[in-house]
């Protein structure tokens, strides 16, 4: 079975750039932080960094960065991610899954409303990275 | 401990990430029977004591975590090992750089399963900074196959490792790459012909 190539892979960005231009865009931009220390990891960080992934891909949000971080601090609420957007404060939530993920962009990215239930409050600031 | 042995890969990479490494070398060599994995770094190292120390699951340095008093990434490592009948091996050299290597005895019922390996290698890439990976898998079964990926290649194909788009065609592409390995072990599991069976039945014969 033929792999993708780095030419292959290449080339669909570049088809994938055309289509972002033509799209509507909100023009600022999204940063969603998750948790990836070992706590995170332990608590299933990574099947929620696929689901945002895969859900922002596949809503066609193409101004949100993904990135990781390590330990919060918040080893009690993992796996922990921060939404921060312009006309939203920055917001953590806890105890994040796959499910909670399509609620947290449908709601807290598209609908610029906090999901209630996960909001966690930020440890002081000597223990975050 | 954590759920998979993905997990556990990915913890220890990010290690080599927070320990300043600009270039990182994970090989991962499966056989029916054992998972070889290999971390080396050019990060800070760790002098002898600080070795013992990062062991400890009842210490961390304070410094990656302040106010906390457990670090727990490699003694899930440890604590797996010891349980599975595995070996595993931690050098370093401060200001060097560390090697860290495991071999996980795949036949071992209480060993957690392999896991999604390149959703591993996806989540070691986008870690900010620009820092080199390289990724060696291999697999020796009934067929024998092989990839490498390279961080800074991959980087240069997409452009950034930013934003959702590139981030699902990067994890796309190393699901891709893993794909024959998926083909091979999956045949030899519906067949039952794992290198292993097949050696004993020529014993047999």
């Amino acid at each position: 079975m033929a792999k993708l190539t780095l030419e292959e892979l290449r080339k669909m960005r570049e088809a994938g750039k055309k289509q972002i231009d033509t799209r509507q865009t909100h023009g600022k931009e999204i940063f969603v932080v998750i948790g990836m220390g070992t706590c995170g990891i332990a608590a299933g960080a990574k099947s929620v960094l696929n689901a945002f992934i895969a859900k922002l891909d596949e809503k066609g949000i193409t101004d949100a960065v993904v990135k990781q971080t390590g330990c919060m601090g918040l080893c009690h609420s993992e796996p922990t991610v921060e939404i921060k957007m312009p006309g939203m404060p920055d917001t953590i939530y806890g105890k994040v899954d796959a499910a909670l993920v399509d609620q947290l962009i449908d709601e807290h990215i598209l609908g610029k409303k906090l999901v209630s239930g996960h909001i966690i409050d930020r440890p002081a600031g000597d223990i975050m990275k | 401990m954590h759920h998979s042995i993905g997990d556990m890969i990915a913890d220890c990479l990010q290690n080599s990430v927070e320990a300043n490494a600009s270039r990182i070398v994970l090989t991962v060599s499966e056989t029916p029977q054992w998972l070889d994995v290999r971390i080396e770094d050019n990060g800070k190292g760790m002098s002898d004591e600080e070795m013992k120390r990062a062991t400890d699951p009842f210490y961390t340095d304070g410094v990656k975590h302040k106010h906390r008093k457990v670090g727990l990434g490699l003694p899930f490592l440890i604590q797996t090992v010891e349980a599975t009948d595995s070996t595993w091996n931690l050098r370093s050299k401060k200001g060097e750089g560390t090697i860290l290597s495991f071999r996980l005895n795949l036949r071992h019922i209480d060993l957690p399963p392999v896991g999604d390996l390149p959703l591993a290698f996806f989540s070691a890439m986008i870690f900010d900074g620009s820092y080199e990976l390289v990724i060696h898998r291999s697999y020796n079964g009934s067929c024998e196959t092989e990839y490498t990926v390279t961080r800074s290649e991959l980087k240069e194909a997409l452009g950034s490792f930013e934003d959702a788009e590139a981030l699902a065609l990067l994890k796309q592409f190393l699901t891709d790459q893993e794909s024959d390995i998926k083909e091979i072990k999956n045949g030899e599991i519906n067949t039952g012909r794992t290198a292993q069976n097949a050696r004993s039945r020529e014993k047999t014969d």
